[in-house]
């Protein structure tokens, strides 16, 4: 159980640091961001709680925001990602899967999988660019900004899915 | 009960769900200076539509005392419009009056009149001078009569070429030949110095028949008014000092406090009057 937590904390830094110091410094053509660190959130096991799932894609969105200087955006964006994840990946995995199923491509195959992320992405980057924009006189803009995100943010996926050991 | 209880301890992670959003958003409105000014200016908006809503109702219960003020306002409006018209009719008479007598005076006896602004104006020394904005170049000499709509005003003492100095009734050296109206005796009136309400008739002879209350004219013997030009109105009548005379307090028609359009008058035959008049004092 230690041990699991201890994992958890390391690929929570990880991937903060990773998504604060490389990723979020990136904005394609003004409007694609990458957002990998939402990986931490998509991977963790099934039968996580939802509360639980609540305090680490909180913490998790604020320290990005720390580094970011945008203090609540992406913790916002990330607790609703997180509110909603348990449902989301409801959809796509049998009954019969074990309770401690840890959301894959070799667990529940590439289309549920691909399906799985891409909601769950979509989902984080409305919230998201609705409040970094905090209005939606804007529709264009914001549609194009989490279009192309969510691309971006799915390839970076796919990639790392491919060199994932089984 | 339970039900409830049960019901709220299997949702909590929707209560914590709300909290930590609740937390983001503070933080997104307390440290971002873009969505800060976003949310609190669309508060405001609403502040100030919320306001706007209730001052509309406000406004609707202040109709009653809003009517009444109008109402009142009305009535005194009504009421000033009235006496407005009856001044009106008033003074269009008394022009209609007055222009007729022009044309008498003029067509008898060649008096020319001229109309002219007061601009500058004393009436606390004993010798009070006014000064009128016409002179020479229009036509005003000296000894020539002032008076207004009420009355007489004086006599033109000095012309420059566009100024001219009047000599009021209100001057200690002013004496104007008058006559009471409908009466037999003349006297010249004379100022005190004293009340600039007040002028005095100063030898009325012991025959003339009048009382309190008469108007007081000019009698048109010093040639320098036209006969019959309103001066004042009888006051008080008591005997001069030596008793051979009555002296008679006028109430002068004329506002001296008040002046601005004054009328000129001049006599074309005044200097063959005067001319004759020498010859007889020469003889």
């Amino acid at each position: 159980m230690t041990t699991v937590y201890l994992i958890r904390i390391r690929n929570f830094i990880l991937f903060a640091m990773l998504q604060a110091l490389v990723f979020s410094r990136i904005h394609l053509f003004g409007y694609a961001t990458v957002y990998i660190y939402l990986l931490f959130l998509l991977k963790l096991p099934r039968h996580t709680s939802c509360n639980e799932l609540l305090i680490w894609g909180f913490l998790l969105g604020l320290t990005v925001d720390m580094f970011g200087n945008t203090p609540g955006i992406n913790a916002a964006a990330a607790t609703v990602l997180a509110f909603t994840r348990n449902s989301v990946l409801e959809n796509f995995i049998h009954k019969g899967n074990p309770d401690n199923l840890k959301p894959g491509v070799h667990t529940i195959s590439w289309g549920g999988y691909m399906g799985y992320t891409i909601i769950c992405m979509l989902i984080f980057n409305v919230v998201l660019y609705l409040l970094d924009l905090f209005s939606i006189n804007y529709p264009l803009p914001l549609l194009i900004s989490v279009a192309s995100s969510t691309v971006l943010t799915m390839l970076f996926v796919v990639v790392t899915e491919c060199f994932t050991r089984k | 009960m339970q039900t409830i209880l049960n019901f709220l301890v299997r949702h909590n992670h929707w209560f914590l769900f709300i909290i930590l959003e609740g937390i983001s958003f503070m933080l997104i409105v307390r440290f971002n200076n873009y969505q800060s000014a976003t949310f609190f200016t669309s508060t405001n908006g609403m502040a100030g539509g919320v306001y706007n809503f209730l001052s509309d109702i406000d406004n609707y219960f202040g109709l009653r005392s809003e009517n009444e003020q109008l109402l009142e306002q009305n009535v005194s409006l009504i009421g000033e419009v009235t006496e407005l018209k009856a001044q009106l009719k008033d003074l269009q008479a008394r022009e209609a009056m007055m222009r007729d007598s022009v044309v008498c005076a003029n067509i008898s006896t060649g008096f020319i009149f001229n109309t002219a602004s007061v601009v500058n104006n004393s009436l606390n020394a004993v010798n009070n001078f006014i000064v009128i904005d016409k002179g020479v170049a229009d036509g005003v000499t000296s000894e020539m009569g002032v008076f207004d709509s009420k009355g007489v005003i004086g006599i033109i003492y000095l012309a420059s070429n566009n100024y001219s100095l009047v000599l009021p009734l209100l001057n200690s050296k002013s004496n104007i030949s008058c006559r009471v109206r409908g009466g037999n005796g003349f006297s010249s009136l004379q100022w005190d110095g004293a009340d600039v309400r007040y002028s005095y008739l100063v030898d009325l002879p012991r025959h003339t028949v009048f009382e309190r209350g008469d108007t007081v004219e000019t009698s048109g013997f010093s040639s320098i008014f036209p006969k019959g030009v309103p001066v004042g109105r009888i006051d008080k009548i008591e005997d001069s000092v030596d008793g051979m005379f009555y002296r008679a307090r006028v109430e002068l028609f004329v506002d001296f406090a008040s002046l601005n359009s004054v009328f000129i008058v001049g006599n074309d035959g005044h200097k063959e009057q005067n001319e004759l008049e020498s010859k007889i004092d020469g003889k």
